[in-house]
């Protein structure tokens, strides 16, 4: 009697671990604050499809960058299944990554995956999004004010456009203080002018730490902080540019309240919300001359500018499957391709996808037209991980008007010199 | 009755009631503060494999660091100013509330409820007030010292700080205060009184001297908070304008975490671990030197 009851009782209990075992549970770090609602969203559907597969998506604090949530969870133990790290930080965890270059989507995407090989040829990331940034227009606006975006290729004629808008009775332009903002995007324009490409952007790097090159000499800075001191002139916020938030931005904008707004087109789902066009908007490239010929005036940046990673040392190999799984579905099933560009409102780089966006999405209609054009700038992922608040601190204070142009180059030169 | 006991019995106690909390606390702070002080004297990024031992270069690299004693310095003031305005606006508060005013109890409960409110949710609600309310307000009634956001400016943002941390902090203290006023004998005062003492002279001569351990007290626990801060800092101004109220435990996290330079970090930490310890124990010891014993 007793025997069959304890042979009953463990045919009962190895039925529940047989469940445990087949829910593998998995985690994606993401570190794109604006798509958390919608990565929620997607995950709930890959768990649906996926039998005994669960995703749970972190989230990252607002102040902390990539680099630093992702080292605080691995160094407590938490590494997540699934890391979105921006390019520059995923060779610096290089060592945890899987590698990934016999996955099947590396040869259907169009990414060249530059700078996530190792020297050993091993590919340590997947390429999430493309995305560019620019100078972000109201064509509502523009069309009042009678100015031609498609015309204007040097600092001059953005000044003027600016002087119609404002004659018009609308503010011209509103700058987002962001340090991050400032000094990766903003700063990189000029940064990516001078490198060309990686190979470019890593000597010009060496270059600076050594101080053998000044950006005080360089054109591309001189030009692009010209152009800055024109849109500092015209910024709707300068009676307090500091104090403006991220959040107004999109909505002044999106009102129909300014005309121009510098940033990316992850700004798409914030700005929608406030726009009552939902197709009136695109980018222009920031001018950094007043020669309209130089190739530089008319390409916005685009690329690859997040990538995740899977972890191998603190995730099972059921989880590390359970990721490329993940993977493998967002660009091969039609349900993961309608999550990257409907949901979560990506551009992905994979030329299989060939989905189009059923809801209106003009920023990346815009890039799209850039890239198409050939007039794209090369992505620059600056590799200091203080970068963005350093010379972002420094760009701030140049902003309010705290320091000139003189002390701005000399802080940005200083801060290279004394980056390892 | 159980005076000459053996050691070993008297261990084997203090471990039966002591043990969970000392073992706790040994694993959490001790062990890890050690393993810190090991790690300051190597090279290891966080991330690598593997690592070599560098002598005192990461204290070399901390201590010359000019950012780091600015500050160290900044949040010197911070903290200067912050623990004596703290406790004198806790001392007013106590002192009023022992002085027979009606409800109080209400009161004490209102004053005391900023410190329960953590210090993040606090940095978010006044960064809206410093920042959207005090402008609308000032560019209103025409105060120019309002109309722009505090915490645009390096000085202003500072004094946001110092404001919020006084909000928090000086109810706290005040119930410390409190209890200290509340157990000065009521007969000494009425004899001085009786004697022709005016309340400013019992206030100086009387009150305060028994009080001293309570302003020992809340001294203590106001320098280590005010040297301590981060939460308040992230939230409010996030360092910010500019980098300019970065006080130094965001100093330290930024450089171990930011800028990726784990050793000088820590080198930090242990160097600001001295700092507080010294001040706060020297604050200790001199304020029991002239304790009044009743």
């Amino acid at each position: 009697m007793t025997r069959k009851r304890v042979v009953a009782m463990l045919l009962i209990l190895s039925l529940f671990s047989f469940s445990a075992f087949a829910d593998v549970h998995i985690t994606l770090l993401n570190t794109k604050a604006e798509i958390q609602a919608q990565l929620e969203d997607v995950a709930k559907v890959f768990s649906a499809e996926s039998a005994g597969i669960t995703l749970e998506i972190q989230p990252v604090q607002a102040s902390e960058s990539p680099f630093q949530a992702l080292s605080t969870l691995y160094a407590s133990g938490n590494a997540p299944s699934l890391a979105m790290m921006d390019p520059a930080d995923i060779p610096l965890f290089a060592e945890k990554f899987l590698d990934l270059r016999n996955e099947k989507w590396v040869k259907d995407s169009t990414d060249d995956f530059e700078a996530v090989k190792t020297k050993s040829g091993a590919i340590m990331a997947f390429p999430l999004t493309v995305e560019g940034y620019g100078l972000i227009y109201n064509k509502a606006v523009l069309a009042k004010a009678g100015v031609d975006p498609t015309k204007i290729h040097t600092t001059a004629a953005l000044e003027e456009a600016f002087q119609k808008i404002q004659a018009s009775g609308v503010d011209a332009l509103i700058i987002a203080p962001m340090d991050w903002s400032l000094a990766a995007h903003f700063l990189g324009v000029a940064y990516s002018v001078t490198a060309r490409n990686q190979a470019g952007l890593e000597s010009f790097i060496a270059d600076l730490k050594a101080g053998r090159a000044d950006v005080s000499k360089n054109k591309a800075f001189v030009g692009l902080l010209d152009t800055f001191d024109v849109m500092k002139k015209y910024n709707a916020g300068k009676s307090d540019p500091l104090a403006i938030t991220l959040d107004e931005c999109p909505a002044l904008l999106g009102r129909g309240k300014v005309g121009f707004y510098f940033m990316g087109d992850w700004a798409w789902p914030a700005l929608s919300s406030f726009a009552s066009d939902q197709n009136g908007f695109g980018f222009i490239p920031v001018p950094l001359s007043n020669n309209a010929s130089d190739f530089d005036n008319s390409g916005i940046p685009v690329g690859v500018t997040k990538y995740i990673g899977i972890d191998k040392m603190q995730n099972t190999p059921e989880q590390q499957a359970a990721a490329r799984a993940f993977l493998d579905w967002l660009v091969y099933s039609k349900s993961g391709q309608n999550a990257l560009v409907n949901t979560c409102s990506i551009i992905p780089a994979f030329r299989n996808i060939m989905l189009s966006p059923t809801t209106p999405h003009p920023l990346s209609e815009s890039i799209r037209a850039y890239v198409a054009q050939k007039n794209t700038l090369f992505w620059v992922s600056i590799p200091a991980p203080d970068h963005w608040s350093k010379v972002g601190a420094s760009m701030q204070k140049y902003l309010a008007g705290k320091i000139d142009r003189r002390r701005l180059y000399a802080e940005i030169n200083d801060f290279w010199k004394s980056t390892k | 009755m159980v005076r000459h006991r053996k050691l070993g019995e008297r261990i084997g106690t203090f471990f039966m009631f002591a043990g969970p909390t000392t073992l706790i606390f040994t694993v959490v702070m001790v062990l890890p503060f050690l393993y810190g002080i090991f790690l300051t004297f190597t090279d290891w990024d966080g991330q690598a494999n593997s690592f070599a031992f560098v002598g005192f270069q990461n204290y070399r690299i901390a201590l010359f660091d000019p950012v780091f004693w600015t500050s160290l310095w900044l949040t010197l003031r911070y903290a200067i100013v912050g623990v004596f305005l703290t406790n004198a606006v806790a001392f007013f508060l106590a002192y009023i509330l022992t002085s027979g005013v009606k409800a109080s109890g209400f009161f004490r409960a209102g004053f005391f409820t900023p410190n329960l409110i953590g210090g993040i949710v606090l940095g978010f609600v006044w960064q809206f007030i410093f920042s959207r309310v005090f402008p609308q307000i000032g560019r209103a009634m025409g105060w120019t010292l309002f109309s722009t956001s505090w915490l645009s400016d390096p000085n202003k943002a500072f004094w946001a700080l110092v404001i919020v941390t006084v909000w928090q902090y000086s109810g706290y203290m005040m119930v410390i205060y409190i209890a200290g006023l509340v157990s000065v004998p009521g007969e000494l005062l009425e004899a001085a009184s009786i004697e022709g003492a005016g309340s400013w002279a019992k206030l100086r001569r009387i009150i305060l001297p028994l009080i001293r351990p309570s302003v020992i007290v809340c001294f203590f626990l106001t320098i280590q908070r005010c040297f301590m801060v981060y939460d308040l800092n992230l939230s409010l101004t996030n360092g910010g304008p500019y980098r300019s109220t970065t006080l130094i435990s965001m100093n330290v996290y930024q450089t171990a975490f930011l800028s990726r330079q784990y050793g000088p970090g820590q080198a930090e930490a242990i160097f600001l671990f001295f700092v507080v310890a010294g001040v706060s124990l020297a604050q200790v010891y001199f304020g029991k030197r002239k304790e009044v014993e009743m």
